[in-house]
């Protein structure tokens, strides 16, 4: 019996699974005409730009066609998107197609069909974090940083291509190596691969650049982001944050000495960075375990709050450091309702600092006491972790905690969650009327002391103290 | 949907406390000279009760507002 | 005026009368207290303001990283704490070798609010305690005036003990020490105790006892408590002053009191083992033995027995001291300790214990400090002494004895100012509040004089204490002018109103600085923060190794561990001499061998604090002829303190300078690359001299991490292999030298170099000299 229930519950596993893993099939009808590619390795992520001439040679009009990210590539991918010509974002959903099952796969459902015939214009967006390695991986203080890149050649699809051309943005002229697969031009600080024409789908030649990149190596380990709502009119946002350099490690000592003779000194090494708050953000902190950080600078401009941090000690690589950010804007910014009904709309991850990669997130969202039916919509999937209370002034039941989790995040991936949920208004008196309580009682106490008598013999005369 | 807005402006928030905080310190005062002064033949047990009533209610609200106003926002 | 209105007796014949009274003075005293606790709560956020809220100095952080480990891990294995970060390679035991009262305060206040979801930080409730222990001190020290004088004294003391500079010194917020909470135990004990004098109920003795017992858990300084009582009974012994009330005070006091307090982990047997609790127990047994004698006397009232009383006494002293002294002499009880002798002898730290008169704070106290920490008070107290003296009681005695004793050790040493403060108030207090009641008192005519009544009623029964002070007395001498009262008004409301600009002034440019971050201020008056030790602290918190150790002199121990989180060698725990003393060896040898002995001490990293870029006085350079002290006073064979100073017998860093202190490691790791510090380049401001060994390399350690203002630089101490490899031998190559082996072949012999660096010894030193 208990078999044929296992048996049968792994066949409706697998039937689910079926179900929820899209297999899709590579259209011969679509061919590339011309793909124009950036790849701009100028900071620490590698940000690579498709501009797709998209043709339909088929009858039938193309709803969705497929992009691809090769297998040596896949473990750095943190963010895909495309957009149509309009610049609008248009729907990725991971699939696999069959024989190709190393290869990463989405299909792009499109807004409007290409109709048979036809063309299409779209722009593809990858950008990889940890794509770029040091080499050497140790350097000392005063030498420049050389990071080395590999990629493919040609561009990556599932499809045949007409015509294509890469251009490498280096942002630096110091050049070590570079493949040369002709035609090329370097020109100033890009390298300009093609045109090639006539390119088979899934075609890989290995490209390499070993260059110069000063820019900051930072990335940051964990951040952990709390947003805490509150009914009385603000919402305050901590961000707890680890960041590790992770560039050419510092190889022999550190001089102050050098450090201070020039600006140039420890090209590798960053001495402050910016963040970006919202432009409502007031009472800001910056702090450690050990205090409050005393360099940084606060600039109010017209459409965000800018912070130029700086940690304790110029980071070089291999150092770390962590801090906690924290502030407060008003609730009218971010918070929705009608009635009893609640929507918060903020953001999952905000910016830490330009080209940012974050390794792992947690976003917390404490919402108040007594908010029921809660529903989170994510902008991208994440892990959802379990709701948890949190405890805080006058609380008496706990405030839920909604919380959730993703890995590998980048730049694009500061784009707004929504969450509903219910809370009576009147519940808002609760608080006060916790502390009215308390102090009543404590008055009732005294009123039940002064009729107690504790004296084992009666004194002569009345007199208290 | 609207905007949430608080429903005490923030900025009367300091005025709230002092005003609040004030009248309730003024009937804790008022409560305990009573307490004090009063014997066990003069008390009166409703006189109390209301005295520290009115005095936790003050109290109470002044003690919220006061909170909100140091930012600290329950 | 509240004294005018508070020293009214407060049980009236008149009901209507009395209940007003009452209620106003009652009022007036729950206001003025409320207020002085204000007052001294926000005369201490001086740092707070100016900085931020954060723990000061040294000891705090430790007791704040074990007040963070109590939380975190709860108390029994707080008690049982080993604590393998410092002290290395020997550990501590946390839990043994501290007085747990602090931290169980804090943490006590803390598990409280968290039960009542509110959620502060332990680091706040540590910043905090002080000042609102402060207050408490306030209340406690009212309670205990008002015992002995009047409730209107009460309240001046409790003002001026509020705001008062030799208090508020140790209590600012985030000065997280013992003696923070253990002036109010100080204060509540000595309450309860003459409240149970008083009364002679075993009530008030057993709370005498508890308070005690908080005391002993909170501060060493109970020794203080357990002298001073027992030399209060022994003195009310020799004026004849034996009541029952006493006996049963003290013995119920002192048996309680003994028992609870050998119950605090690190105090153990030593109330029975050490002399300085033997007074204490020798008083216990006098009073015993003339108990015994008292009744027998009340067996058969005639007789011969007043002779017989003072001889059984005198004969019951003599034996009790020659059995003390006995054992002592078998070693059942240990003898005085070094920090004891140095009360009596302020020489002899300077001869024995270097390290203890290395601190500033053991140094004898000068005038102007007793000054600048009482104000006015200093003048006032000994009136108040006077009029305690003239009109004496049981209770008076003590507070003369306190008074004495407390100036006595204040004068000895600059900490011991603290516990002059609290009686310097409470005498201060008396003071004006007999003046107050002088001058005021024709106004006020049916008040009763508060001071002149008490001495009626010296002899007054127990339970029946109320009564005394509404006996109504003919005021003595009403020959004081109108205009007179009215100066001396005015000049005594100038006195306070200068002594209450004077504290503040005193408490927030003098006490206020959390000292690891430093303020200085520009030209244009505009500040600066120089985080530099908390950019250090940072630094390897985060960028060494999680085991890595950390040498440093031991001033820095307890920061290293609270804010680094890294293993130090010493700290300011300074229990262990020689482990000390190794460490001022390493610091005052040569880079060899002090590379012997980090080696040996398996050191990864050396901090050391130059103070010459910014002008930094208290960096290591200025300590460091303590460091050599120390070390001469366990390796006198190694360490000579004058070839630390010129020919002249100079200190000096200039190239003036010993050869010795030349190439010293302090030295080579303070000045190492050091250009900075204005013009000329490399210019040692705080000791205005330009450094007399300069751009000269090391061997055996490299610089780590040198911070904005180079006060902290951090050096890592090189593994065996690293000291010689390619790299290096650069200057190697300029150096001639007689080695002729290639350079591949130098390659190969760093293998054979490992376990022998005393060959690049020899020759660094050679070519260094």
């Amino acid at each position: 019996m208990a078999k044929l229930k296992y048996s049968f519950l792994f066949l409706l596993y697998v039937l689910i699974k079926c179900e929820s893993t899209n297999v899709d099939t590579i259209s011969s009808d679509i061919r590339l005409k011309n793909v124009d590619r950036t790849v701009d390795i100028s900071s620490q992520l590698v940000k690579i730009a498709l501009k797709v001439t998209l043709e339909n040679t088929g009858r039938s009009p193309v709803k969705n066609f497929l992009v691809a990210v090769e297998k040596s590539a896949k473990e750095n991918l943190a963010f895909v998107g495309t957009k149509d010509y309009n610049n609008k974002d248009l729907r990725l959903v991971e699939t696999s197609v069959k024989g190709y099952d190393y290869v990463k796969l989405y299909r792009v459902e499109l807004k409007e069909p290409v109709n048979g015939g036809g063309t299409g214009i779209f722009t593809v967006d990858y950008v990889y974090t940890k794509a770029l390695i040091p080499y050497p991986n140790a350097i000392s203080q005063q030498e420049d940083q050389l990071v080395k890149y590999t990629g493919n050649i040609y561009v990556y699809s599932p499809y045949y291509i007409a015509s294509q051309k890469s251009t490498v943005v280096l942002n630096t002229k110091t050049i070590e190596a570079f493949t040369k697969l002709k035609p090329f031009t370097q020109q100033d600080s890009n390298i300009v691969y093609g045109p090639y024409t006539n390119v088979g789908p899934f075609s890989e030649k290995e490209l390499n650049v070993h260059f110069k990149n000063n820019s900051p190596f930072l990335t940051v380990t964990h951040v952990e982001r709390l947003i805490e709502v509150s009914h009385w009119g603000n919402i305050a946002v901590e961000e707890v944050i680890e960041i590790e350099h992770t560039g050419a490690k510092l190889k022999g000592p550190f001089s102050r000495y050098d450090y201070q003779q020039d600006h140039h000194s420890g090209p590798a090494s960053v001495r402050s960075y910016k963040t970006l708050l919202p432009a409502s953000a007031s009472d800001v902190y910056y702090r450690d375990a050990n205090g409050n950080i005393s360099t940084s600078n606060m600039k109010v401009k017209k459409d965000s709050v800018e912070l130029d941090l700086r940690p304790r000690y110029p980071l070089f690589g291999g150092w770390r450091t962590h801090y906690t950010l924290g502030y407060n804007v008003p609730s009218y910014e971010y918070l929705y309702h009608s009635g009893n009904e609640y929507l918060l709309k903020m953001r999952v991850v905000d910016h830490i600092f330009d080209d940012m990669q974050v390794d792992e997130l947690v976003t917390k969202i404490i919402l108040p006491e007594g908010s029921i039916n809660i529903k989170t919509n994510l902008p991208y999937p994440a892990s959802m972790l379990p709701i948890s209370q949190h405890y805080t002034y006058l609380d008496t039941k706990g405030r839920p905690v909604i919380s959730f989790t993703k890995r590998n995040l980048v730049e694009n991936h500061i784009q707004d969650f929504q969450l509903r949920y219910t809370f009576p208004r009147l519940l808002m008196l609760q608080e006060p009327l916790l502390v009215v309580g308390f102090l009543y009682a404590l008055f009732l106490c005294v009123i039940i002391y002064v009729r107690l008598d504790f004296s084992i013999h009666k004194p002569e005369h009345q007199h208290k103290d | 949907m609207v905007r949430y807005t608080s429903p005490i402006n923030p900025a009367v928030f300091p005025h709230l406390t002092l005003l609040l905080l004030g009248i309730g310190i003024f009937f804790t005062a008022w409560f305990f000279v009573y307490e004090v002064t009063s014997t066990k033949l003069s008390r009166d047990l409703f006189k109390e009760l209301v005295l520290s009533l009115v005095a936790a209610l003050f109290s109470g609200f002044g003690i919220l507002f006061l909170l909100l106003w140091v930012g600290i926002y329950v | 005026m509240p004294s005018t209105s508070i020293a009214r007796p407060e049980n009236g014949q008149n009901k209507g009368l009395f209940n007003n009274t009452a209620g106003l003075s009652t009022l007036i005293t729950v206001t003025v207290l409320s207020l002085a606790w204000l007052a001294g709560f926000a005369s201490r956020l001086f740092a707070v303001i100016r900085f931020e809220s954060i723990i000061h100095e040294f000891d705090p952080w430790f007791n704040y990283r074990s007040t963070a480990y109590m939380v975190q891990h709860g108390f029994y294995n707080f008690l049982n704490w080993f604590d393998e970060r410092a002290w290395y390679p020997l550990g501590r035991i946390v839990g043994g070798t501290v007085y747990p009262g602090l931290m169980i305060t804090s943490g006590t206040i803390h598990w409280i609010l968290h039960t009542l979801n509110i959620p502060i930080h332990i680091r706040d409730i540590c910043v905090f305690l002080a000042p609102v222990f402060s207050g408490l001190t306030a209340i406690a020290t009212y309670l205990l005036t008002s015992e002995l004088w009047s409730r209107g004294a009460g309240l001046f003391a409790a003002c001026f003990i509020a705001i008062v500079p030799g208090y508020s010194s140790r209590s600012v917020a985030g000065s997280y020490d013992n003696e923070g909470i253990a002036i109010f135990a100080l204060q509540f004990t000595y309450y309860l105790w003459l409240k149970s004098v008083k009364s002679g109920s075993i009530f008030w003795s057993i709370c005498t006892a508890l308070s005690y017992f908080y005391m002993v858990s909170a501060w060493g300084g109970y020794v203080f408590i357990i002298n001073l009582i027992p030399l209060h009974v022994f003195v009310l012994l020799v004026m004849g002053r034996f009541s029952q009330r006493l006996f049963v005070s003290y013995s119920v006091f002192y048996i309680v009191g003994l028992l609870m307090s050998m119950q605090i982990p690190f105090v153990g047997f030593q109330p029975i083992r050490t002399s300085e609790h033997m007074a204490a127990s020798g008083v216990f047994a006098l009073l015993m033995a003339i108990g015994v004698l008292k009744y027998l006397h009340s067996l058969n009232p005639k007789g011969q027995w007043k002779q017989l009383l003072i001889l059984g006494g005198m004969v019951a002293a003599a034996a009790v001291f020659m059995v003390v002294v006995l054992l002592t002499y078998m070693g059942v009880i240990a003898p005085w300790s070094g920090r004891f002798y140095s009360l009596w002898d302020t020489a002899y730290a300077k001869i024995h214990i270097p390290i203890i008169a290395s601190v500033s704070e053991h140094q004898p106290t000068t005038w102007s400090s007793f000054f600048f920490d009482l104000h006015v008070l200093v003048c006032t107290f000994p009136v108040g002494l006077w009029y305690c003296i003239k009109n004496v009681n049981d209770e008076r005695v003590f507070v003369a004895l306190y008074a004495l004793s407390a100036v006595y050790f204040a004068g000895v040493m600059v900490r011991l100012m603290l516990t002059l403060t609290p009686v310097v108030c409470v005498l201060a207090g008396i003071a004006f509040s007999i003046l107050l009641d002088l001058v005021l008192r024709e106004d006020d005519l049916p008040m009763p004089p508060v001071d002149n009544d008490e001495s009626k009623n010296l002899y007054d029964k127990a339970g029946k204490l109320k009564k005394r002070t509404h006996e109504p007395a003919q005021p003595l001498d009403s020959g004081l002018g109108m205009n007179v009262r009215s100066g001396t008004m005015i000049a005594f409301m100038i006195l306070l109103m200068l002594f209450s600009v004077h504290c503040t002034w005193a408490t927030s440019n003098a006490y206020s600085s959390p000292s690891i971050v430093l303020a200085s201020y520009g030209n244009d008056g505009s500040r600066k923060i120089l985080d530099d030790f908390r950019e250090a602290y940072g630094w390897l918190s985060q960028n060494t190794a999680e085991d890595a150790r950390i040498m440093s002199w031991w001033d820095y121990g307890y920061q290293i561990a609270g804010m680094g989180n890294r293993t130090t060698l010493v700290d300011n725990n300074t229990w262990n001499n020689s482990h000390i003393a190794l460490v001022g060896k390493a610091m005052a040898s040569n880079e060899s061998a002090a590379y012997d002995i980090m080696t040996m001490l398996d050191v990864d990293y050396v901090l050391v604090i130059f103070g010459g870029a910014i002008g930094y006085s208290g960096d290591d350079i200025n300590k460091f002829i303590w460091m050599v002290r120390i070390a001469e006073g366990e390796h006198p064979k190694d360490i000579h303190e004058a070839d630390y100073f010129t020919e002249r017998g100079e200190y000096r860093v200039d190239s003036e300078a010993s050869k010795t202190m030349l190439n010293c490691l302090m030295y080579k790791l303070s000045y190492y690359r050091y250009d900075s510090g204005g013009s000329p380049p490399g210019y040692d401001r705080t000791r205005g001299a330009l450094p007399g060994n300069r751009g000269f390399k090391l061997t055996y350690l490299e610089e780590a991490y040198t911070t904005e203002h180079w006060l902290v630089r951090i050096y890592r101490v090189k593994k065996p292999d690293e000291f010689n490899r390619p790299r290096l031998s650069l200057a190697k190559r300029t150096v001639p030298t007689s080695n002729t082996l290639s350079k591949k072949t130098s390659k190969r012999r760093k293998g054979l170099l490992k376990n022998r660096p005393t060959i690049v010894k020899g020759k660094k030193v050679g070519r260094l000299e």
